[in-house]
């Protein structure tokens, strides 16, 4: 049984690599320190905080691990080592993930004094039943699929009238599995849903530039969260340290909430985040809304399997406001309707399609509809929109649907990244938006619609500024790299299923 | 410190180690106090007081408090302390009696790791820093460390990386060759050079199976006396000249060297200075080969091998074994009972074979395995380690 007190503690240094310095000396410790061994008793009270989480450290020596003790067994073998950081001030304990180690033979020196950047992973295996154990002295190599970047906090230069995105980030992990008509994500095995999130939220504070601190609510639309009571906004909340933090008490100064609406349970929340900038009584300058989704599917053997073809793995993160908007949300509309398309029971692991209701009764009603409307609302042609992005479950709803309400190829390609990643739920129209606004000139404008089983369409209007372009250079881990890295590894149907059933 | 003053050794016991699954860890206790009881002619209405110790009875046994199972056994209530280590449990038993405390005291060690073998692996993690434990690190792995940051330290490559592995690799062979001559060792066979490589080939790594030393179960124990009372009883006493410990940080990662270990650099100084000897008066060791990587570390550390230089002392004295290494040039029997590679490695026990082994050495009654050395063997040093590293105890013993 695992105590809950200390996974609360374990993974409150763990999962952001807390630690120490002495302001005397300037001597650091992995964890936190009220005195320096060095200084002694005057540097009590003159200890700084400081963490790892978005730095870089290098991989001084490792051993190839191929007996790991009991929880680690599902693992399989992993490189294990010793990670320093800031030049040797401080060395932790480490282990390489996102690698799949076959062969016999591994030459370690390959991996030594390469720089290796933290990732936010599960811990180790537990009981179904127990509180899920996370920490960040996991580590990949920076020359790889993953870059190490800073994560730098730019005062804003510009205050708009509309809100909308100041930055963004999408996670999606280096392996594939290859399908007919696409590509699909599969994580490792130390990945969830929740691990995404905190990915997809990092990733979006590094492309924003804003203060963490000044982040007033954040939303986390998931249908796969590994819990069925317990949110994942508060882990996001707390390892990205969103809000004014109290260090005393432990705390983060946020709204943190899970939203669930099948797959449009993140950018429904678009809206509320927009309007909750907006309202000056709210004091929120920023607003974070992340979809993240381990894709549920039904082995292909089973009932609800069919979906197995095209379910992938990933997250997004927008975070909303005032300052420095590169793209500003000038209208919405939303459509809802008591429709059982898809659905999953409590306690059921896996979705079941209705059958009868997929498709035109669903996905093209409620998608249109939202998308007509809301052009109509704003007095808008199809040659208005540059872009037209929307919910992809797989490859050819969404052109079937693009080419109903009238859009041409170059409308609607540019958005289509279910062929790259397959469907990965509440990220999935999110990601396709990303990777428009990687590409897109100022004073564009993108139609968003999302949708949810169940059933319901959010549509968005987004029009960009001239901000899109100087903010772009932040983001090196853009959607087209994460599509295109040489370092994606594919793997067969057997071993993504193994991974994907995680820890 | 004067030989006035030396706690006494006047009974030593063990019982044979490996797998006892049939017995409980109090049979084992008991069969080893009564062997160290008989050797030493006392009864157990002599004992003044009890030292015994055990990583992992509370849970491999569900036994919580130890000292009660060994009152129950001597039936006496007398004080009693546990520790986890052997030779941590003789510390406290040598410092009581130093104090004037106690004349004479029970110290015994036992462990019973095969009642648990599915789990054995995860429970010595707790011997390690937990934070390594989240990473991922292993029993085996902060060994392998070692030795990579050994090599790049000393800048050992091509034909000495070759030269280090069989060094390493002879290490085990000499033990298990060792233990043969020990009736009471786990492993009392003879292995080939060529099965140790073949073993780390197996799994493609520098320190394999045959590296490290084997889950076991025993007991081990010993009377220690004041001098007082001992002169009176004992034929040939071995008293304790030197004893000494010293502590690491427990998260190995962290430590400035990570190619030796401090601790047992530092209980061996103060241990030589205790006993007011050289490094070079002894020449008999036990160490803590909890793979073979830790006896080559330790013959630099206890400062028998210059820095670097301990896998080619152990490479040459083994091309045409004689029964000990030739170190810095001259002669020094290491790990004549098997050491933990094949005597075993009882946790609890393993230091009171350690010490065993010595006190039988320095009396001339180790039978077939006596070593034979051209000048008198007088001095003779163990070296525990509790952790990687951790704690370090050594204790240096002379023959009176």
């Amino acid at each position: 049984m695992s105590s809950e007190p200390i996974e609360r503690r374990v993974s409150y240094i763990g999962d952001r690599l807390k630690g120490s310095s002495c302001s005397l000396c300037g001597k650091e410790y992995f964890r936190l320190k009220d005195y320096c061994g060095t200084c002694g008793r005057k540097s009590f009270g003159r200890m700084k905080d400081i963490d790892f989480f978005y730095e870089k450290g290098v991989l001084e020596v490792c051993t190839f691990v191929k007996q790991p003790t009991n929880k680690f067994v599902k693992l399989g073998s992993y490189i294990y080592g010793i990670v320093s950081f800031h030049n040797g001030k401080v060395r932790v304990p480490g282990r390489l993930t996102d690698r799949i180690l076959n062969g016999s033979n591994i030459d370690l020196s390959s991996f030594e004094d390469r720089e290796v950047v933290p990732r936010f992973r599960r811990r180790y295996t537990v009981e179904q039943s127990e509180v899920i154990p996370t920490i960040s002295l996991t580590f990949t190599f920076g020359d790889e699929y993953y870059p190490h970047q800073e994560y730098e906090m730019t005062k804003p230069r510009k205050e708009y009238e509309t809100p909308g995105i100041v930055g963004y980030g999408v996670y999606v992990p280096r392996f594939r599995i290859k399908e007919p008509t696409m590509e699909r994500s599969v994580p490792f095995i130390d990945e969830d849903a929740i691990t995404a999130a905190v990915e997809a939220g990092k990733l979006a504070l590094v492309h924003s530039g804003i203060d963490q601190a000044l982040i007033g609510k954040v939303y986390v639309g998931s249908e796969s969260n590994p819990y069925a009571v317990k949110p994942i906004a508060s882990k996001v909340a707390q390892v990205l340290r969103l809000g004014e933090e109290d260090k005393t008490e432990g705390l983060q100064s946020v709204d943190a909430v899970d939203t669930e609406f099948a797959c449009k349970a993140a950018t429904s929340m678009f809206k509320d985040a927009t309007a909750l900038v907006y309202y000056p009584g709210a004091h929120m300058p920023y607003i974070m809304v992340i979809g993240t989704d381990n894709s549920q599917a039904a082995p292909r053997s089973e009932i609800g399997g069919e979906l197995d073809f095209f379910v992938g793995y990933g997250s997004s993160a927008f975070i909303f406001g005032k300052q420095d908007v590169i793209a500003e949300i000038e209208g919405w509309y939303s459509c809802t309707s008591d429709t059982p398309d898809f659905w999953r029971r409590d306690l059921q692991p896996y979705p079941r399609h209705g059958g009868r209701f997929t498709g035109e009764p669903a996905y093209f009603k409620h998608i249109s509809k939202a998308a007509e409307k809301l052009m109509e609302k704003l007095g808008l042609q199809i040659d208005d929109i540059d872009y037209f992005v929307s919910h992809q479950p797989n490859v050819s709803f969404p052109i079937k649907v693009a080419r109903a309400i009238g859009f041409k190829e170059e409308q609607y390609m540019p958005g289509l990244q279910v062929v790259n990643f397959g469907n990965t739920y509440s990220g999935a129209a999110p990601i396709g938006l990303a990777a428009v606004l990687d590409k897109a000139k100022p004073n564009q404008r993108i139609l968003l619609v999302g949708y949810g089983s169940g059933a319901g369409s959010d549509a968005y209007s987004l029009v960009t500024t001239s901000q899109i372009e100087e903010k772009r250079n932040r983001q090196e881990f853009s959607v087209q790299h994460q599509a295109e890295d040489k370092h994606v590894e594919y793997v067969d149907y057997d071993t993504y299923r193994k991974l994907k059933l995680g820890l | 410190m004067s030989p006035q003053l030396c706690p006494i050794i006047v009974g030593v016991g063990r019982t044979k180690f490996g797998e006892h699954y049939e017995k409980e860890p109090e049979k084992l206790i008991e069969e080893a106090w009564l062997k160290a009881s008989v050797s030493a002619g006392i009864e157990r209405k002599d004992l003044d007081a009890a030292y015994i110790a055990d990583y992992f009875l509370q849970i491999t046994n569900k036994i919580g408090i130890e000292e009660g199972f060994l009152s129950e056994l001597t039936e006496l209530h007398i004080p009693m302390e546990k520790t986890r280590s052997f030779s941590s449990a003789l510390l406290n038993a040598c410092n009581s009696i130093q104090a004037g405390r106690y004349n004479v005291a029970l110290v015994g060690g036992m462990e019973k790791m095969t009642d648990r073998w599915e789990k054995i692996r995860d429970d010595l993690m707790l011997l390690e820093d937990p934070w390594s434990y989240y990473a991922g690190c292993t029993p085996e792995a902060n060994h392998e460390l070692m030795l990579r940051e050994y090599m790049k330290k000393h800048k050992i490559s091509g034909e000495n990386t070759e030269k280090l592995n069989v060094a390493l690799a002879q290490i085990s062979v000499k033990n298990h060759h060792h233990a043969t001559m020990n009736e009471q060792a786990q492993f009392q066979r003879e292995i080939t050079l060529d099965r140790v490589l073949a073993e780390r080939r197996k799994v493609s790594k520098p320190l394999g199976l045959l590296d490290f030393a084997p889950i076991s179960d025993g007991a081990t124990a010993l009377i220690l006396a004041s001098p007082g009372v001992a002169n009176k009883q004992a034929s040939a006493p071995i008293c304790i000249a030197g004893s000494a410990s010293a502590t690491d940080y427990v998260t190995f990662p962290a430590r400035e060297d990570r190619t030796s270990f401090v601790a047992s650099r530092i209980a061996m100084q103060n241990a030589l200075r205790m006993a007011d000897i050289r490094q070079n008066d002894v020449h008999i060791a036990e160490l803590y080969d909890q793979s073979t990587l830790l006896e080559m570390i330790s013959l630099e550390d206890l400062g028998f091998s210059e820095e670097g230089e301990a896998w080619k002392d152990v490479y040459t004295s083994c091309k045409d074994y004689q029964g000990f290494y030739v170190a810095n040039g001259r002669e020094l029997f290491v790990n004549t009972n098997g050491g933990l590679k094949a005597d075993g490695n009882p946790l609890g026990a393993t230091g009171g074979a350690q010490v065993f082994e010595i006190v039988k050495q320095l009396q001339g009654e180790a039978g077939n395995r006596q070593v034979k050395t051209s000048k008198e063997l007088r001095f003779g040093c163990a070296l525990e380690l509790e952790g990687f590293g951790t704690k370090a105890y050594v204790h240096i013993l002379r023959r009176n």
